[in-house]
C-alpha cells in the first residue's frame, strides 16, 4: 500500500504476503515440539478448507505478533483501552 | 513423482521453523471479518461500515426492506479487518484491545466474510444464536480467554461437529456458524454464537440435535463449564438458544433451548 515507508524492513508482513496457502496438511513438517493439527478434524478436507483444534491454534500466539498492514488506527474507530481509573470503584 | 513431492515437502517452512521467512500459511475454512462498535464510534466516517460493504452495483436489486431498516445502527458499526489464515488471525489478536479493556456498550463482531453482523443478512435471517450473559465483576478476569476460545472455535470451525461426518465425495459442507459476538455492558458481558439455521418446529429433530451440539461445545469445551452446571443467577443466564424470529417476539412467547 502507499503507506509503506521505503527502507523500513517489514519481514513478517512480506512473508505473510508471499507465503503460499497450504493445500495438503499431511505434508507439512512441524518441529518436534509442535503439535500437528488433529487429523480427525480433516478426514474429508479438501480445497484448503481445514479445521483446526484449539491446542494447535494456540501454538501460534507467541510467534505471530506482527501488526497487520491493513489494521486501521484503533483510536480512529473508537477501540481505545478504557480509562483504568474509571474501572476502579471508590466505595 | 514420489521424489518430487518429497522435495516439495522439504521446502516447506512454517512460521514455527522460520518466523520471519516462512513460505506457507495455514488457510482458514472461511475468510473472516472483524467489526466493532461502541458509543464512541457513532458518527465516525472511517473506515468501512456494513452499509458501504453491501454490494450496490447500479441496476442491482435494492437492499431488502429488512436491511434498509437496519441501516440506522449498521452505519455505526465499523469494519476493522479481514483475514483468511491462522497466521493473520494472531497478528490481529496480538495488536487489538481485549474485551476486558473495551469501553462500556462496545461489541466485537467476528463474522464470515460477506455476512453482515445483522439478522437481516440472508445468511442470518433463518438462523438464531446461542448466548450467555456473565456478570462483569466476577468475570472480568475470564472474559478475554472466553472470547479468545470462542474465536478459535469459530475460525478453527470446531463448533459444528457434523462437519466431520460429511460425505467425502461431495463439496465441503456448509457450516452452521455465521459469526460470534462479544458485548460489554455496564453490568455484564455477553458472548453469542450465530447460526445459519434454527429449528422452527419440533419435527426438525436432526437440525435441533445439530444446533444443540453447537451449544454443548460452546458451554463445555469453549467456556469450560460442566454439562449439567447451572449458570443462571443475578445478571447471569444459562447458555441458551433463541431463533432471530423468536427474538423479535415480545412477551415471553420465545422458545428457548438450554444446554
Amino acid at each position: 500500500s502507499s503507506t509503506n515507508k521505503p527502507g523500513v524492513p517489514a519481514p513478517l508482513p512480506s512473508a505473510l504476503a508471499t507465503a503460499r496457502i497450504i493445500d495438503d496438511l499431511s505434508r507439512v513438517p512441524y518441529p518436534e515440539n509442535i503439535q500437528s493439527p488433529k487429523v480427525e478434524l480433516n478426514i474429508n478436507a479438501k480445497d484448503g478448507k481445514f479445521r483446526y483444534d484449539r491446542d494447535f491454534l494456540l501454538q501460534f500466539m507467541s510467534i505471530c505478533k506482527e501488526k497487520p498492514d491493513m489494521l486501521p488506527p484503533l483510536d480512529a474507530i473508537g477501540i481505545g483501552p478504557v480509562d483504568q481509573s474509571s474501572m476502579t470503584r471508590t466505595t | 513423482q514420489e521424489v518430487d513431492m518429497q522435495a516439495q515437502a522439504d521446502g516447506i517452512r512454517t512460521v514455527f521453523s522460520d518466523p520471519t521467512n516462512f513460505n506457507v500459511k495455514h488457510p482458514l475454512y472461511s475468510p473472516w471479518t472483524l467489526w466493532f462498535d461502541s458509543p464512541q464510534t457513532k458518527g465516525r466516517n472511517m473506515p468501512q461500515t456494513p452499509i458501504s460493504a453491501f454490494p450496490q452495483t447500479p441496476g442491482a436489486m435494492p437492499p431488502t426492506p429488512g436491511v434498509a431498516a437496519a441501516q440506522g445502527w449498521m452505519e455505526d458499526i465499523k469494519r476493522v479487518i479481514s483475514f483468511d489464515s491462522v497466521e493473520e488471525f494472531w497478528g490481529l489478536y496480538n495488536n487489538i484491545v481485549p474485551p476486558s479493556q473495551l469501553p462500556q456498550k462496545a461489541n466485537y463482531y467476528l463474522f464470515k466474510e460477506g455476512i453482515i453482523p445483522a439478522w437481516e443478512d440472508e445468511a442470518n435471517k433463518n438462523g438464531g444464536k446461542w448466548s450467555i450473559q456473565l456478570p462483569k465483576d466476577k468475570n472480568r478476569a475470564h472474559v478475554d480467554k472466553m472470547w479468545l476460545y470462542t474465536m478459535l472455535a469459530a475460525i478453527g470451525e470446531t463448533f459444528d461437529p457434523s462437519l466431520t461426518m460429511a460425505d467425502p465425495s461431495g463439496s465441503p459442507p456448509n457450516s452452521l456458524i455465521t459469526g460470534v459476538i462479544v458485548s460489554t455492558r455496564p453490568q455484564f458481558y455477553r458472548l453469542s454464537i450465530w447460526t445459519r439455521l434454527a429449528p422452527s418446529s419440533n419435527e426438525e429433530d436432526k437440525l435441533r440435535e445439530r444446533i444443540e451440539g453447537v451449544g454443548k461445545h460452546f458451554k463445555m469445551s469453549v467456556l469450560g463449564f460442566s454439562e449439567g452446571q447451572k449458570l443462571a443467577g443475578p445478571l447471569a443466564t444459562e447458555v441458551e438458544f433463541l431463533s432471530h424470529k423468536d427474538s423479535e417476539k415480545k412477551g415471553g412467547k420465545a422458545r428457548k433451548i438450554i444446554v
